[in-house]
């Protein structure tokens, strides 16, 4: 049941009323969105309201701990705060559509479903910023949902919800589509800004960080694709209804991508916090045809994954799952049976990792390639145990030594809820191989021994 | 003055502006292992090999002050992973573990080079760059003893032609972008750019375009591994086998630093020298595939006209037969000085001039208009207009020369070093009744066949002499390989100058191949001074050179010594005339 404010506890999850993907008819078109769903109310009453300056908006976005989607987890308000003030140089919303984690499938129904949104996300988000353009970096295999975005995009220049001048207020702000290459590493955040650049997609440095020192060296802030649907959730209920959905310490609905071996894998709608068993039991399904739970990646592919003996009592919150020694990422469980070969399953994402790595950095260009060789030599029953050793040599040498990824390990540790805004990928796939290995040791030690 | 620990010794240092923690350790002569960072170009921290262990003083939040242990020693946060030097600016109080002293370090370099060797391939048995090689070098000392990488090292194309004079081995590229980032912030080409992802990556130019960038040799040589090759000097010989001599380059007027490299006594690469003051770390790439004339077409010992022909004469026949010529017009010679020749040549010149009391010599500009671009190269194609103007010689007038010439006016010409039917100043046809002394490099020169005494002259690779470029920059060169003969000085200006990293005067290499039998023209002019019965003796370049200094306004301070490796800044000519 609701409680008094209207929002939904994570014990009463069965009686969850869906706001980000509700079953209404065609909500991805305009006139849906607006007849059906109080569509552009929540930035209409904002321009027209003069008390909603952008500082304003800031802060109850702030207020709501509205934690980024994109796997860092930081609060977005805050994020947006970082911004410099406006002076005359050109402001920019980069929004990370870039979705390419593997595991990772949620943003994808927000744009097929309910782009409108994000659009109306990235008005606000637009406004709080006093942000000139806002470029969505999509993924480019998504192809059939860019065109029908851009269908929609068009819609909004034509009836004046974009351009000069927005709902007839004095605000004037653009959104420009941008579709990816194909490439893992413009899913992080200065990767993809180097992209959008028209440049190769190798991650820059931090700091200077974006809202520094971002597109074309302005300020910008980057943020994922639901991150900003959240921000007209909040706008229209407030901050107290959305923190207080779902788990406390990470709060609001969320998309839960749930995958591998269940009964029913797909994008589930709940609040943060739920019990990952109840998740996987209750919701997808349970695992495929009865069998055993052998482990869980709870966040993309470059989570630490997690044994079964492992997730009891964890729910999906970034406090708990980082107790458990995972973390929040992008809420794309994987769900693997007991009858999965784990040294197999680590090959595929060890191929995944080896294929995108961008090269630019030594560590991580020569050291996932010849992890996956290790790999593929132990799948295909030729280990030796002295393997395993140089598994985890390889993981240690990697860890915290490559460009990018031992900044972000850094600044994880000075400030536990660190953002960057990446679609998952920012931060993760390194750094977490290390523990992925740890997590995996005896899993793999077992199908070493059986195979030798 | 804020100040740094490294390894447990404090150093100093101004600041105004932070310098970054590897320049900085370098600087204080600590190395770090490295290979993306270079000094010139942007810093992007994507090798990994020059870590080290950071941390800086404590201080307490509020106050600002330093925490304190009990010992009252200021605590020091450590960063918790490694940092890379290049990366972090040095900054007042920082306290900083390298290899020397940090086993975590030591470790860690070794472990990234464990990597970067992981799919490199061991070619160093055939690789150009190996005895020079930062990679080699790095790995031998801090690098693992042996490789656990048991797989098969990723392929990539062996010879791919970059563009006319740069051929890459992708397999040898460790990926430092070095080569990058010089034609995207050096020379502005934008002609490379990284191809692939991944261990698969290398350097690639746009489909269909050439990397005809005229620098587009300086990325062999920032290259920190084989992998970008000289197409005109791969496999030609190897690091150790050459000495390598400090000089300056003469195809134009910029007067870039270089090294000469030489084997038996042929020139076999060029490759830039630093200099701040010139040339930074750079050099054209005309510069340096124009070495060949050093060793091709030289002549083959002085030459005589007999009865119509030219035939080979003694160095004593050949000054008898220049003098003669000059005794026999009088004062009725044109002297032809050189901006190709030395400053010290053109004053004795001007001198044996004076001494015969003909007009002051002049000298044939080569300029090609459009041809400089603002940087390294120059319109003028000459190493020495400056020197030659400074010493008073003006241009020749190509009409006037001729109707003086047709009116009888010279009855003979003296040139140094130049070559006046090849630059259209003369047609071979009307030069056939004057007699000309030829002092010439090659034989390729066009005034050879009308000349009566042909002297040949030693170049830039085989001399001591002072060249002074456009911005008025006065340089010493220095002999790279030996001439025939002997001769004291060059013999120990060559010992001086190659106490460098390949090689000692004493080299075995050093023997009589391939020895021109060619002299500068301080050793020449003063014989034919010898001749005349008139006195140009010195005491060796050096000391016409401290003449020059002294008695021409236009060099002062031009000494060798002052001049050193780096050269000096002459006064502008203008700067002078307003002073006077």
């Amino acid at each position: 049941m609701p409680t008094e404010n209207g929002a939904t506890k994570v014990k009463d999850w069965r009686n969850y009323d869906r706001v980000l993907l509700p079953p209404i008819q065609d909500l991805h078109k305009l006139e849906v969105y607006e007849n059906e769903y109080e569509g552009y109310e929540a930035i209409r009453s904002i321009l027209g309201d003069s008390e909603q300056d952008p500082e304003a908006v800031t802060n109850e976005m702030k207020a709501a701990n509205v934690r980024g989607r994109g796997g860092a987890g930081f609060n977005a308000g805050l994020k947006w705060s970082f911004m410099p003030e406006p002076d005359d140089r050109p402001r920019y919303l980069a929004c990370n559509a870039d979705e390419s984690e593997p595991g990772t499938f949620k943003d994808r129904q927000l744009m097929e479903y309910n782009p409108h949104l994000l659009f109306e996300g990235i008005l606000i988000a637009n406004y709080a910023m006093q942000i000139d353009a806002c470029y969505i970096y999509t993924r480019g295999e998504y192809v059939d949902w860019i065109m029908e975005m851009q269908r929609e995009l068009d819609k909004l220049y034509d009836k004046g919800y974009l351009g000069e001048n927005i709902f007839g207020s004095d605000f004037s702000t653009e959104i420009i589509l941008h579709k990816g290459a194909g490439a893992y590493i413009c899913g992080e955040e200065t990767g993809m800004l180097e992209s959008l650049e028209g440049k190769r997609g190798y991650p820059r440095t931090k700091p200077p960080f974006p809202a520094q020192n971002g597109l074309w060296g302005y300020p910008t802030t980057v943020n994922n694709v639901e991150t900003l649907a959240h921000a007209v959730l909040v706008m229209r209920h407030g901050a107290d209804w959305f923190s207080g959905i779902g788990a406390e310490s990470h709060p609001g609905p969320t998309l839960y991508g749930i995958s591998g071996h269940v009964e029913r894998p797909g994008v589930y709608e709940y609040p943060t916090g739920m019990l990952i068993t109840d998740l996987i039991d209750k919701v997808a399904g349970g695992v495929r045809g009865g069998k055993d739970l052998k482990a869980v990646v709870p966040g993309g592919a470059s989570t630490p994954p997690l044994r079964a003996d492992m997730i009891e009592g964890v729910t999906m919150d970034a406090e708990s799952l980082t107790e458990a020694g995972s973390l929040m990422g992008t809420a794309g469980i994987l769900v693997l049976d007991e009858d999965t070969d784990m040294v197999s399953w680590l090959r595929r994402v060890a191929h995944f990792f080896q294929h995108e790595s961008c090269g630019q950095c030594t560590p991580c260009r020569e050291g996932t390639g010849w992890i996956e060789q290790v790999l593929a030599r132990m799948d295909e029953g030729k280990g030796r145990i002295r393997d395993l050793d140089l598994l985890l040599d390889l993981s240690n040498q990697i860890e915290g030594r490559a460009l990018h990824r031992g900044r972000l390990h850094r600044r994880r540790r000075a400030r536990p809820a660190g953002g960057s805004g990446g679609t998952g990928v920012s931060g993760r796939p390194i750094a977490s191989f290390s523990r992925r290995m740890f997590s995996l040791l005896s899993a793999i030690r077992q199908t070493v021994m059986r195979k030798t | 003055m804020p100040e740094i620990t490294v390894d447990g010794e404090t150093i100093t240092f101004e600041n105004e502006e932070e310098p970054k923690l590897l320049q900085f350790c370098l600087d204080q002569g600590v190395e770090l292992p490295h290979f993306c960072y270079h000094p010139a170009l942007s810093i992007p921290a994507n090798c990994r090999q020059c870590l080290v262990e950071v941390g800086t003083p404590a201080r307490d939040r509020e106050s600002g002050e330093l925490e304190r242990d009990e010992d009252g020693n200021v605590k020091i946060n450590w960063m918790p992973e490694l940092q890379t030097s290049c990366s972090i600016s040095a900054s007042d109080g920082m306290v900083v573990k390298t290899h020397r002293t940090s086993e975590k370090v030591r470790r860690g370099q070794k472990d990234n080079l464990e990597f970067l060797l992981a799919n490199h391939p061991l070619d160093c048995p055939i690789c150009d760059q190996a005895g020079h090689c930062p990679l080699q070098i790095q790995s031998y000392k801090y690098g693992p003893e042996g490789s656990r990488f048991e797989f098969r090292k990723i392929h990539k194309p062996k010879r791919v032609r970059l563009g006319p004079n740069v051929t890459l081995d992708a397999e040898r590229c460790i990926n430092c972008t070095r080569c990058t980032r010089f034609t995207e912030e050096i020379s502005g080409s934008d002609q490379l750019t990284i191809i692939e992802r991944g261990v698969r990556n290398y350097p690639l130019t746009a489909p269909g375009e050439e990397f005809d960038d005229p620098y587009s040799m300086n990325t062999i040589d920032i290259c920190p591994v084989g992998a970008l090759t000289s197409s005109d000097s791969r496999f030609q010989a190897r690091a150790w086998e050459m000495s390598r001599t400090p000089s300056i380059t003469t195809t134009n007027a910029k007067g870039s630093n270089c090294f000469y490299h030489v084997r038996d006594n042929l020139i076999m690469d060029v490759t830039p020298r630093p200099n701040d003051a010139v040339n930074k770390f750079w050099l054209a790439d005309e510069d340096r595939l124009d070495y060949k004339r050093f060793n091709n077409d030289r002549p083959e010992g002085p030459q005589v006209r007999r009865k119509g022909t030219l035939q080979s004469a003694s160095w004593e026949e050949v000054h008898e037969a220049a003098a003669d010529l000059v005794r026999e017009a009088g004062e009725k010679v044109l002297f032809l000085g050189s901006a190709r020749a030395t400053v010290e040549d053109n004053y004795l010149l001007k001198r044996l001039a004076d001494a015969v009391d003909a007009d002051a010599p002049r000298f044939i500009p080569h300029t090609e208009p459009g041809h400089g671009d603002g940087w390294l190269r120059t319109d003028d194609r000459t190493p020495n207009r400056q020197g030659v103007e400074r010493l008073g010689f003006r241009p020749v007038d190509e009409k006037m020369l001729r109707s003086q010439l047709d009116a009888g006016e010279y009855a003979a010409i003296y040139v140094l070093e130049d070559d006046p039917v090849a630059s259209g100043l003369f047609e071979a046809e009307d030069l056939k009744d004057v007699p000309i002394a030829l002092h010439h490099y090659n034989t390729t020169n066009e005034t050879l066949p009308v000349a009566n005494a042909a002297l040949p002259a030693a170049t830039v690779v085989e001399t001591v002499g002072t060249y002074v470029s456009e911005d008025g920059h006065a340089q010493r060169v220095r002999p790279a390989k030996e001439i025939k003969g002997t001769s004291r000085i060059l013999t120990q200006a060559m010992g001086a100058a190659r106490q460098d990293t390949h090689g000692t005067p004493f080299d075995k290499w050093h023997n009589d191949q391939n020895r021109v039998d060619c002299r500068p023209g301080w050793v020449s002019l003063p014989a034919v001074a010898e001749a005349l019965d008139r006195d140009l003796s010195h005491e060796g370049p050096k000391q016409v050179m401290g003449e020059v200094a002294g008695n021409v306004d236009a060099f002062d301070g031009a000494t060798y010594d002052a001049m050193g490796l780096a050269g000096v800044r002459l006064e502008a000519e203008s700067d002078r005339a307003t002073a006077a």
